[in-house]
């Protein structure tokens, strides 16, 4: 069977925007979160989030004129950027051949979308933007990032909430495999907007930030977390086919060994079928990948603060690994990039990258003790050192659906 | 409003939306030959300009803008 | 020559639900595009006054409760509600109980174009109204697209794959080129494969100010055509192994023999001007299925009924199809239903699967007077009996994704 390999990435994030700056923030426990600059609103509950402070696509981009894309499309666009860059993938490549992009995202662009809607609204339909509705397509982040870079082969775009990037990259995996591509970009991306933020807030998800609130930041697994904050990013990973990238002599980062997703037909009511359908994920990728669950070296996981999802992560993991999970070391870099929703998957597989690399596994932020409410799980908020053959990878969005993916650090010759 | 505001609107406008400097668009430039816009951009530009005059140019004489002359006339026209 | 496939790794369409502007369920949608029947009247949904044009294909007298039997349908969006409806029938046509599958080997896969716009325009109306206040944890809960895939499973109690893929107007063809990629990787035993949109005021809106929507009729390939008329609508198909279908005795329909995606990479809104995107993805359809261009008997045209798509869409099928192009029926049935957006590539798949099946092919409607420039045959005005062993369905969308399916007759 053909196998799949990452040669390189791109990352646009609040803590950095390249593989080791993202590592070093995350090693080095930095949050990204603070107050919220992009917008406000006194109804809002919620005041903090994980911000890219003045991101200027430009700076990644060039000359091109970016007026046609919004903020979601030049994180995409940015992103491709560096992954190009990083897999070396130049202009002569992509001329030759048909690279694709697969992108998971929640939303696109809400704010685009509500933006088109509202000055419809306001002035009239007449004044409607046409380059706004353009963009008012969840798809369109892809098809502008396309048209930057010249990427011909299958275009595509996932949206399965807080999953999406993590899909995407499966999505992706499984189109190599079939024969069906050689060469993808992989991943997610969102944005932070006052429209999405808003929903959440008003969904009680978010972690408070009045005064009185005890827990303003988000602590995963932690015993007093109280939700989640948002954050915004986009990450692309070059997947190739094997064979391809051995005849251009590509530096490997990491092999997808295996993917595996399921969902949970309550849609998130039913503890128990939430459960279960994340450890069905997790045991799908294991066998996808054909390891034991002892395999596995380090987990990074879903867990975001939230009260119901992290126990819910925790059952499964105990579920899946049993009494292997005392030595399964986990990390949870929500806890300092914050949820960032469509690019969440995408970013802690680049970020389990770095682990393999360089042997060490950020700490979880700000845990103190995780909560008794569940099976115990290996966490600190200290680094840990960890020798990653395989490591695994959660990302569970908030109405059942559950995605894992097994990553293997390329062999040594 | 004479021709010469109207002109420096429409420049305006062009210069926003295609990210260019105003000095690179000629009095009478075509859109697509000398400005390389595409038809999406040509589209916005004019919306725009509906929306900065607060006046309704019909689908058809839209579509018919190719420069940045058309467009200074066009708008006269739905002024008077 | 190529490895005929094991059964195993050879997928087939066993059932087919429509919720359309011409009709609800397989034999009534059928029944109506072959009589030519068209679904455009004047907008209901929502008061189109300001712009130049108000026709729309909605879907009429459709009764969400009747379909929604586990899902209270008050509480989820109306692409949701259509999304239901149809894998319902779709489940019901292909003779399947839902607890008569292993739930967790199902998988759903779904395509739109702007999910559940209303509730964002909901939102909107809140905000612009200072009423911001009144929206409350619904939004969240009703609002993302993915909600579209999650309420099928929710509804049939289903624990497999689930994936929501919005690549707007080619959605379809993605969703069901994926359900078909994943059972023949072993990832599902059966897939509901579709897509779903409900009218909606910003995807009307937006095709008016892009001077695209017709004010009468959708009109593909004729002289005289004016633009595309928004509809609303889902198509569902039942996906399942050939080794699954004949063991249980299924009735089959066609066989998913392969598929071609492709990016023009060019422009947003407007497809390549020498059809490049939309030839390789044609010609990796025929590849991946093992297809001669000479062996399609029948296109189902993406054929929204714009001057620029039906043109353009022409010059590739010629490019690709060369002298052949001129023996290949090719119709349009978005001159009767409209563009249901999300769904269209979907409806169009079941409708090809049904050519192949009853060797009947749909009208192209509204075609008086033929455009020089579009000088193949389109099946005008009447359906024609046909016999259809290869079907290609394609279908086109915003940031130049070009998208082609391959239908076949089953042979065992």
């Amino acid at each position: 069977m053909r196998r799949v390999v990452i040669t390189g990435a791109g990352v646009v994030s609040p803590l950095g925007d390249s593989r080791a700056a993202l590592h070093a923030a995350l090693c080095g426990g930095r949050s990204a979160a603070k107050p919220l600059e992009l917008f406000g609103d006194e109804k809002l509950g919620c005041t903090l989030a994980c911000e890219i402070t003045d991101f200027d696509a430009q700076k990644y981009l060039g000359g091109r004129n970016l007026r046609p894309l919004d903020r979601t499309a030049r994180l995409v666009a940015s992103a491709a950027r560096l992954a190009l860059e990083d897999s070396g993938f130049g202009v002569e490549t992509l001329a030759r051949e048909a690279v694709g992009l697969v992108l998971g995202t929640m939303f696109g662009s809400l704010r685009t979308i509500s933006e088109f809607d509202r000055r419809a609204l306001t002035a009239g339909p007449t004044y409607a933007s046409p380059m706004d509705f353009a963009n008012t397509v969840i798809s369109a982040a892809a098809g502008q990032t396309a048209i930057m870079h010249g990427l011909r082969g299958v275009n595509s775009t996932v949206s399965t909430g807080a999953s999406s990037g993590l899909q995407a990259i499966a999505y992706a995996a499984d189109l190599i495999r079939a024969g069906s591509a050689r060469a993808l970009l992989a991943g997610g991306a969102e944005e932070l907007c006052f429209e999405s933020f808003y929903g959440f807030d008003r969904a009680g998800l978010l972690c408070p930030s009045n005064n009185s609130a005890p827990v303003k930041y988000p602590i995963p697994f932690d015993a007093r977390r109280g939700g989640f904050l948002l954050g915004e990013g986009a990450a692309l990973l070059m997947l190739e086919d094997a064979s391809r990238a051995r005849e251009r002599g590509a530096h490997v980062l990491a092999e997808v060994k295996g993917v595996g997703s399921a969902f949970d037909p309550s849609r998130g009511k039913d503890d128990g079928k939430a459960v279960a359908a994340e450890a069905r994920a997790a045991r799908l990728a294991l066998e996808d990948a054909q390891l034991q669950p002892a395999s596995i070296d380090c987990l990074s996981a879903s867990a975001n603060g939230s009260l119901c999802a992290d126990r819910r992560e925790a059952y499964a993991i105990a579920d899946v690994f049993a009494s292997a999970a005392r030595k399964l070391p986990v990390t949870a870099v929500k806890s300092m990039l914050g949820e960032t929703l469509g690019a969440a998957g995408a970013l802690q597989v680049v970020a389990l990258t770095e682990t393999m690399r360089d042997g060490v596994l950020p700490g979880i932020r700000g845990l103190e003790e995780t909560d008794g409410d569940f099976p115990p799980v290996v966490a600190s908020p200290q680094n840990r050192r960890v020798d990653v053959s395989f490591g695994l990878v959660n990302s569970n969005g908030f109405d059942g659906h559950s995605s894992s993916l097994v990553l293997a650090r390329p062999s040594r010759r | 409003m004479n021709a010469e505001e109207i002109r420096a609107a429409v420049k305006r406008a062009i210069s926003t939306t295609a990210n260019m400097e105003t000095a690179q668009i000629g009095d009478d430039a075509s859109y697509k030959d000398d400005l390389q816009l595409d038809s999406l951009t040509i589209l916005e530009i004019a919306v725009g300009l509906e929306y900065e005059f607060q006046i309704k140019i019909p689908d058809e004489q839209l579509s018919e803008i190719r420069s940045v002359g058309d467009t200074v006339r066009l708008i006269q026209q739905h002024l008077a | 020559m190529k490895q005929p496939r094991r059964m195993e790794r050879r997928v087939v369409i066993t059932g087919i639900g429509l919720v359309t502007p011409v009709g609800t369920g397989r034999e009534a949608v059928w029944r109506n595009l072959l009589a030519g029947r068209c679904g455009v009247a004047p907008v209901e949904a929502y008061d189109t006054g300001e712009l130049s044009v108000h026709r729309g294909a909605e879907v009429k007298q459709f009764s969400a409760k009747d379909y929604l039997i586990n899902t209270d349908a008050e509480t989820v969006g109306r692409a949701s509600q259509f999304a239901i409806a149809a894998a319902r029938l779709a489940l019901e046509d292909a003779g399947l109980a839902p607890d008569a599958v292993e739930p967790e080997r199902v998988g759903v896969s779904m395509g739109t174009t702007s999910g559940e716009p209303l509730e964002i325009e909901r939102f909107d109306d809140r905000l612009v109204n200072g009423e911001l206040g009144e929206v409350g944890a619904e939004f969240m809960a009703r609002y993302p697209c993915h909600n579209i895939s999650a309420n099928v499973a929710g509804e049939f109690g289903f624990g497999g794959l689930n994936i929501l893929i919005p690549t707007a107007c080619a959605a379809g063809n993605y969703a069901v080129a994926y359900g078909f990629d994943a059972l023949r990787a072993g990832r599902a035993s059966l897939v509901l494969a579709g897509g779903a949109d409900p009218f909606s005021r910003i995807t009307y809106t937006g095709f008016a100010r892009l001077g695209a929507i017709a004010p009468e009729l959708c009109q593909p390939f004729d002289r005289n055509r004016k633009g595309m008329i928004p509809g609303e609508g889902a198509g569902v198909v039942v996906l399942e192994t050939l080794a699954g279908a004949t063991r249980r005795g299924a009735r089959i329909y066609a066989e998913v023999a392969g598929y071609g995606l492709s990016c023009d990479a060019h422009h947003m809104t407007a497809a390549h001007a020498e059809g490049d995107g939309a030839v390789r993805a044609m010609e990796e359809a025929l590849r991946s299925s093992g297809t001669r261009a000479e062996d399609v008997s029948y296109v189902s045209a993406h054929g929204t009924g714009t001057p620029t798509n039906d043109r353009l869409e022409t010059v590739a099928v010629k490019r690709l199809f060369k002298e052949a192009a001129y023996r290949l029926p090719m119709s349009s049935i978005k001159s009767m239903i409209g563009h249901t957006m999300g769904a269209a590539s979907a409806i169009e798949a079941a409708v090809c699967a049904l050519a192949i099946q009853q060797d009947c092919i749909p009208p192209t409607m509204n075609l008086t007077e033929p455009d020089p420039e579009c000088d193949l045959d389109y099946v005008a005005n009447e359906a024609r009996g046909h016999e259809v062993n290869v079907a290609m369905n394609n279908a086109y969308a915003f940031g130049g994704n070009n998208s082609s399916l391959v239908l076949k007759k089953c042979e065992v």
